[in-house]
């Protein structure tokens, strides 16, 4: 046998997920669903933005478009008609630390999909004219959600900001002077560094049967030769030991705030706590920036709070949208005063019960079609290294005490591990040379 | 005969359920858009014994959401529950709709949130194209106007006509009912019959009024903004409602034109050109005539060539149609997606519901893949034919207006400032 089963466990309800591993290296989660005649094939390949270097970021965001074209023995073109001549689906994803490719096809269909997966991570042309095309149409996509973005462009900002020294620096999307200007030789250089199949977890929910599977892609992916990954090099972000502003104009109706709290890495057991307060905060109507922001004060239009799911540490961020006629120093200072009451004072088991309640909820929907379970599957075990975190996360969610969240409160909620970003309407009020001063009183 | 449509599975505790009223932002008086939007959106703000704050956070500790979306043929208060606690979600639903407190200060409130929403709609330059060519594609047409409202629109809705928008909708026979998840049949329909067991009977709001007619040629309308980098691109103009009869065709016909990576739209304008992320099209659904819409967002400097490009597009469509090849893909397609479309309980329930409200025959969705897959290449390229008409477009772009300076060949222009609309 060129597999064997290394761990069977049940996530969420159904049947369990089964890991193989085969011989080269490659995993394989399977998980059965039979209540429809689909299965969802994905690809997860460790490498995201983080594996790349300056002056050449953006290279596994481009690989994103170009495994979707040529192959050694496909044209280009043929991968997206044979997909949809199925009636499925493809698409691609590209984050920090992970790459992935997702088929979504009838179950019959499932040789099929493994077959394109086969071909294109190991056998892609990349030839000169493909890149140059999809080039051209990332430098459009990175305009569309950046350049022309305020939002794209205020999350940008706040990771450069926030990083001094680790790859999580730089956008995922690559900076653009990157994207014009790095080499073919390059590309070709990270395909054959991170295209392997023991770089790779093949994830499959729907309706098949674990042994039909295994033949299927022992006779294609099992058959690659692993290859030499290059070492993990780990980057240690130097602690930050004071607050960090920059702001900018754009062509904006009203003030926007993006602002950053170094937190902890998703392996950590106070990232589920962390959380929480991000739940507390603004994860629901009756959070408590939403209701001092949006409804009590009505300073801001709106507020969001969202703990990045990375495998190294990063934030949780807090982004704001003023109301008319209210700036920045307003709304940080509600801020302010609601981070310090977390600080101050541990939430009530009532309101920790809450974020539970709403945490449950959020973690059922999450793996409610297969689409979306074979995601959260694929996203633990590529980024943390072992899918059952899914399952171990939501039972540090549903254990942890009101004390458990004042500690991770005051913990990472203190101001020199803030960076914020600030978007102005052109034509506000603030002149350049008074930015100095506001950024020293933000501060 | 009530319309509860319940679609069960066991996979997860969760429980969602749909409470969709016929009219929507199509109903919104002249003059007063964001009615009925406002209304809904207000209704949600507290009910039965508990107000806007104290029935937020008991739908939160519930670890429920129970919200009002406005489209512009129905109203939908959506909602998602733990099994174990659905009663008392469909019971909170039930208040919203037969007992709102309409809290005037909750009216006010919301009268001065949403114009810091039409900012954040002015802000996104997808968004505030399609705001655009909404209202510029066939101006007066019910389908043009605003769900959300104008600043000067907002200044007219009142406490009185807000409510009446409201009460006009909720009626046992204005009412359909989708419940789908971890619940049984029979207690689903019991669910759904507490819900209407709380409200009037009430009367089925009809189609609105469908006396517009498409604007005879080109019209371009630029909407300004500073330092863009793009151009967001909207092209589309008004289409006759279309049949059940017809609809397979008109799938197939969208498909091929720019409803999967391989259409025509995607490979001339990203793939051979690199000249925009994405590139599609849709003839809308809808319960009367309503637009094609093609949409991309290009570099400015290739703008006009990328309308010009389109439009040709169209033409050859409404001339030829899509080759033989093109229909056999999209027609293989489709027929292979419909199991993704009917994949979850959640999803069936939707679908039973859309076509429910659309007045489709029962089952329309399960039986449309073998429609679509006895539709001949004559069918397809009769609904181009009747369906496209590239001479009489509306195109909206979101640009920095002074970068487009050559605009032959666009027809008719106007430029205006985002802020104008």
């Amino acid at each position: 046998m060129a597999w064997h089963l290394d761990t069977e466990f049940t996530v969420g309800g159904g049947s369990p997920v089964r890991r193989y591993r085969f011989d080269n290296g490659l995993i394989v989660l399977a998980a059965q669903n039979r209540s429809a005649p689909i299965v969802a094939v994905q690809t997860w390949f460790r490498v995201g933005s983080r594996n790349e270097t300056p002056g050449a970021t953006g290279l596994a965001h481009l690989f994103e478009h170009l495994m979707f074209g040529a192959t050694e023995s496909r044209p280009a073109g043929e991968f997206d008609r044979v997909v949809e001549r199925t009636g499925g689906e493809s698409n691609a994803a590209t984050w920090v630390d992970w790459t992935y490719y997702r088929l979504t096809v009838p179950a019959r269909d499932l040789a099929l999909a493994l077959d394109l997966e086969h071909e294109r991570m190991n056998r892609l042309a990349l030839d000169p004219a493909a890149v140059e095309a999809e080039r051209d149409v990332v430098t459009n996509e990175r305009r569309e959600r950046v350049e022309d973005d305020v939002d794209g462009w205020l999350d940008e900002q706040l990771m450069a900001l926030a990083f001094n020294v680790h790859p999580y620096r730089w956008p995922t999307i690559g900076w653009m002077s990157d994207i014009r200007a790095v080499s073919l030789e390059t590309i070709r250089d990270f395909y054959r560094t991170w295209y392997a199949p023991n770089n790779a977890i093949l994830v499959v929910v729907g309706d098949f049967v674990d042994d039909e599977l295994l033949q299927l892609i022992n006779s294609r992916q099992g058959n690659l030769p692993a290859s030499t990954l290059p070492m993990s090099v780990r980057a240690t972000e130097p602690a930050q030991t004071e607050p960090r502003v920059t702001r900018a104009s754009k062509p904006i109706a009203t003030h926007r705030i993006l602002l950053g709290y170094k937190a902890p890495s998703q392996h950590d057991p106070q990232w589920a706590h962390l959380e929480i307060l991000a739940t507390l905060l603004a994860g629901c109507p009756s959070a408590r920036l939403h209701r001092r922001l949006v409804i009590e004060t009505e300073i801001a239009s709106s507020v969001d709070a969202q703990l990045t799911p990375f495998a190294e540490p990063s934030l949780l961020r807090i982004s704001i949208t003023c109301a008319r006629g209210h700036d920045a120093a307003e709304v940080l200072s509600i801020v302010d005063e609601e981070l310090q009451r977390l600080i101050d004072e541990p939430c009530t088991e009532l309101e920790l019960q809450k974020a539970k309640h709403l945490a449950e909820t959020d973690f059922w929907s999450g793996i409610a079609d297969i689409d979306g379970k074979a995601e959260a599957l694929g996203h633990h075990e590529t980024a943390l290294g072992d899918f059952r975190s899914l399952a171990e996360l939501a039972d540090r969610l549903a254990q942890a005490t009101p004390a458990d969240i004042h500690r991770a409160a005051k913990e990472y909620f203190v101001l020199s591990g803030r960076s914020l970003v600030i978007a102005d309407p052109d034509g506000h009020d603030d002149e350049d040379d008074e930015d100095d001063e506001d950024e020293a009183e933000l501060a | 005969m009530s319309n509860i449509f319940v679609e069960t599975a066991h996979d997860a505790p969760l429980v969602w359920f749909d409470i969709t009223m016929y009219g929507g932002a199509a109903f919104d008086p002249a003059g007063i858009e964001g009615l009925h939007r406002h209304a809904g959106l207000w209704a949600r703000r507290g009910a039965g014994s508990r107000d806007r704050q104290t029935l937020d956070e008991y739908l939160d500790q519930l670890g429920a959401s129970l919200e009002v979306g406005v489209g512009r043929d129905s109203v939908t208060l959506s909602g998602v529950a733990l099994t174990r606690t659905i009663d008392r979600v469909i019971d909170a639903a039930s208040d919203i709709l037969a007992a709102p407190r309409f809290d005037v200060a909750e009216h006010a409130r919301l009268l001065r949130e949403t114009p810091q929403l039409i900012d954040e709609v002015r802000d996104d330059d997808a968004a505030l194209a399609t705001r655009w060519f909404d209202y510029r594609c066939c101006p007066g047409h019910p389908y043009g106007r605003t769900a959300l409202g104008t600043e000067a629109s907002l200044r007219r809705i009142t406490v009185d006509n807000a409510a009446a928008a409201w009460r006009g909708l909720v009626g046992v026979n204005n009412i359909v009912i989708g419940i789908a998840g971890d619940v049984d049949e029979a207690r689903a329909h019991q669910l759904g019959q507490r819900v209407l067991a709380r409200v009037p009977a009430g009367q089925k709001i009809g189609a609105p009024t469908d006396t517009w007619t498409r604007l005879p040629g080109l019209r371009t309308t630029i909407v300004d903004k500073p330092a863009r980098t793009q151009a967001q691109i909207r092209i589309g103009h008004l289409t006759p409602s279309y049949s059940p009869e017809q609809a397979p065709a008109i799938a197939i016909a969208e498909a091929a034109l720019g409803g999967m990576f391989s259409s025509r739209l995607m490979q001339e304008i990203r793939v051979k050109r690199g000249w925009s992320y994405g590139a599609g099209c849709g003839f809308r659904r809808s319960r009367i005539s309503h637009w094609f819409e093609a949409w991309m967002a290009t570099g400015i400097e290739v703008a006009v060539p990328a309308v010009k490009l389109t439009r040709e597009i169209l033409s050859d469509f409404a001339e030829n149609g899509p080759t033989d090849e093109e229909i056999d893909l999209a027609r293989a397609y489709l027929v292979g997606a419909l199991p993704f479309q009917r994949a979850t309980a959640r999803q069936r329930m939707q679908l039973a519901v859309r076509d429910t409200v659309m007045s489709l025959p029962t089952n329309f969705a399960a039986h449309l893949s073998a429609a679509i897959g006895a539709t001949s290449g004559a069918e397809v390229r009769q609904a181009c034919r009747e369906f496209l008409a590239p001479d009489d477009v509306a195109t909206v772009v979101v640009t920095t207006g002074d970068s487009i300076e050559d605009t032959i060949g666009l027809g008719h222009v106007m430029r205006v400032e985002a802020p104008d609309y």
